[in-house]
């Protein structure tokens, strides 16, 4: 286990061509030693490149890995303790689970009673202690994608586990039950774990710290409830969540009120030193509420549609040309085809040139 | 409608069957008679239609002096040849096979996809265009008619043949698993010959196999770099037939040269039955 500091790193695949495309443009960064992080990002945003670097699959363009403030931009792959799980099971087909498990170790020079025991150790938290004796080809998909889990877990004094998109080939109720797996292994290992995934809830239910990334920059790295409520950006707060944040382009009214069409929205920002282009207001659907007895920060609008999730109700609105998405308590009865929602100032989030003020 | 289809599908495999089986019946068959019972008449069954007998397979063994043709040491000559030839190829030829389907090469315009066009295109020549290089090639280095020599023609012609095969099947093999045995701790040597390698035991064994069948029933070449030192088995098999034909003995060493290609297949196809050749990886 380390901290993992990446430092001032960058990397394009083009390096000598004239205006070479960066795959991740310049950025530092700390992983801290036992947590959990979530990188989150559509694909072909840079996330990949980042955990090669990082596990040494990558030399980086330009700047520097720490491993507990240890330079190993130079070190290869298999000196740098590092383990990395890809999308699709990877397992060593020719051998049997319990070889597979113990590889890592048997690489390593381990001895037989060590190995023994931390094979043990692992196949019983992972559920595969029944099939150690089985040639790894004859699993299912999960359980080979389980293997792969734990040849990451079953060195002790690994540096960090890598993540890529482990669970695609997972059904849903096993993922649930992996991803809580996973937390609990964290929590008694005490293993940085690194998680890449383009499925915002499993980034936000599994990790203490989410890094978001778009066109291989970083946009925002955060702590799950941060992102929701606060995106620095317009593209986080459009990626995540579900639906995404309401958007709105509007004009600056007072210091700390914005104007969209005719109505005055007020905001908790400073908007003084704003100049008035590109200022977009975004909400997001959860903080939309039906206007009971609120005298500011109303809007007036038309029903489009109205759909019951179960747990909830999603509110289609249109005031002129703008679409605004409510979600509603499910109980609450919509009977006009006009109503008037409320936006919570403190809730509101003022952007310009797609960045939060 | 399923019947029809059941009572063409088995007509077809049963006359399919006749057509690959009946010459080698009739090679068996012939390979028992003498003189009289293959130029008299049309004969078929022994006992029946004619006595059999075990001169036609006698004389294969037998020394020249004792009027035999002695068959024996070709035999051998030519297991040695394919063999030494096959395995090296197969090492060569799979050690470069990944590093074309892993490295990025570059020289000039030259790319990983035209070296592997160049070793293939060893083959695109016809035979007599190369027979004369070899030809000079092997006595300027003084290894004309000798097993050595046939065993470097060999590989040369064998060798494009493994690289053609193996750097398709290393292509299929993900990186991902290279990569995985890095960070488990192997350095490239071992991630090739621990986790690599013996995922591609499929891919050798069909590379093997095409080694062993295009060295073992190669005439052209045999025929062109041996003279008297040395001879190999389709050559001898080829020299049996003189004014009169000996039919018995002739049909006797085509069977046995088609022997170990017959078990090599028996072998392949065990091992293809138990599915370890298809799908190794998914």
């Amino acid at each position: 286990m380390a901290k993992i500091d990446l430092s001032n790193i960058s990397h394009t695949y083009n390096p000598k061509d004239l205006e070479p495309t960066y795959a991740l443009n310049p950025f530092s960064m700390t992983w801290e030693n036992g947590k959990r992080y979530a990188i989150l990002g559509p694909s072909g945003c840079g996330k990949t490149t980042m955990l090669n670097i990082v596990s040494g699959l990558i030399k980086p363009t330009q700047g520097r890995i720490l491993f507990d403030n240890e330079d190993v931009t130079g070190q290869k792959t298999e000196t740098r303790n590092i383990s990395q799980v890809f999308q699709f099971p990877v397992i060593y087909n020719t051998m049997s689970v319990y070889d597979n498990l113990a590889f890592p170790l048997k690489c390593r020079d381990f001895e037989k009673n060590k190995i023994e025991e931390r094979v043990q150790s692992v196949s019983e938290t992972l559920n595969l202690s029944s099939f150690l004796n089985m040639p790894a080809r004859k699993l299912t998909a999960d359980q080979k994608q389980l293997i792969s889990l734990g040849r990451g877990l079953v060195r002790e004094d690994v540096a960090a586990v890598l993540m890529d998109e482990p669970l695609t080939v997972i059904d849903p109720d096993l993922k649930f039950r992996l991803r809580r797996n996973l937390k609990e292994i964290n929590e008694e290992y005490k293993t940085t774990l690194v998680y890449v995934t383009h499925d915002q809830n499993e980034a936000m239910t599994f990790a203490d710290n989410i890094i978001v990334m778009d066109q291989g920059e970083i946009v925002q790295v955060g702590l799950p409830k941060d992102l929701f409520e606060r995106p620095k950006t317009t593209f986080v707060g459009y990626f995540i969540g579900s639906p995404a944040m309401n958007l709105f382009e509007t004009q600056l009214h007072t210091d700390n009120s914005v104007k969209i069409n005719d109505t005055i929205i007020k905001t908790n920002t400073n908007l003084s030193k704003l100049k008035n282009n590109n200022i977009k207001l975004g909400i997001r659907s959860e903080f939309v509420k039906v206007a009971k007895d609120e005298s500011e920060n109303l809007v007036e609008v038309n029903i489009q549609k109205i759909e019951d999730f179960g747990n909830f109700k999603l509110l289609t609105t249109r005031m002129g040309q703008l679409t605004i998405k409510s979600k509603i308590n499910r109980e609450i009865e919509i009977t006009n085809d006009k109503v008037k929602l409320h936006f919570p100032p403190e809730k509101c989030c003022v952007y310009q040139n797609n960045k939060l003020i | 409608m399923e019947k029809l289809y059941k009572f063409l599908k088995y007509t077809f495999i049963i006359l399919w069957t006749v057509f690959i089986v009946a010459p080698f019946l009739w090679a068996i068959s012939t390979s028992f008679k003498d003189f009289q019972s293959v130029n008299s008449k049309v004969t078929y069954i022994p006992w029946l239609d004619f006595e059999p007998t075990l001169e036609g397979w006698r004389v294969l063994v037998k020394s020249p002096a004792r009027g035999g043709v002695d068959i024996v040491e070709p035999y051998f000559n030519s297991l040695f040849v394919t063999c030494t030839a096959s395995l090296i190829s197969i090492v060569l030829g799979t050690l470069a096979a990944y590093a074309l389907s892993r490295f990025t090469f570059k020289a000039g315009f030259v790319r990983n996809n035209d070296i592997t066009f160049f070793f293939i295109s060893q083959r695109i020549m016809p035979p007599i265009v190369l027979s004369i290089p070899f030809f000079i090639f092997l006595s300027t280095i003084g290894l004309l008619d000798s097993l050595i020599g046939l065993v470097v023609v060999y590989i040369v012609l064998l060798m494009p043949i493994a690289v053609w095969i193996m750097v398709d099947f290393f292509n299929r093999v993900p990186k991902e698993l290279d990569e995985t045995a890095l960070i488990d701790g192997c350095n490239p040597y071992q991630a090739f010959y621990k986790v690599v390698l013996p995922n591609s035991i499929p891919g050798l064994i069909v590379a093997g196999m095409f080694c062993i069948i295009f060295g073992w029933i190669d005439f052209f070449f045999a025929f062109i770099l041996t003279f008297t030192e040395v001879q190999l088995l389709p050559v001898k098999v080829v020299a049996l037939n003189s004014s009169i034909t000996p039919w018995w003995s002739l049909s006797a060493s085509a069977l046995i040269s088609v022997a170990p290609l017959i078990i090599v297949a028996f072998v392949v196809e065990r091992y293809l039955s138990k599915g370890n050749l298809s799908g190794a990886l998914k």
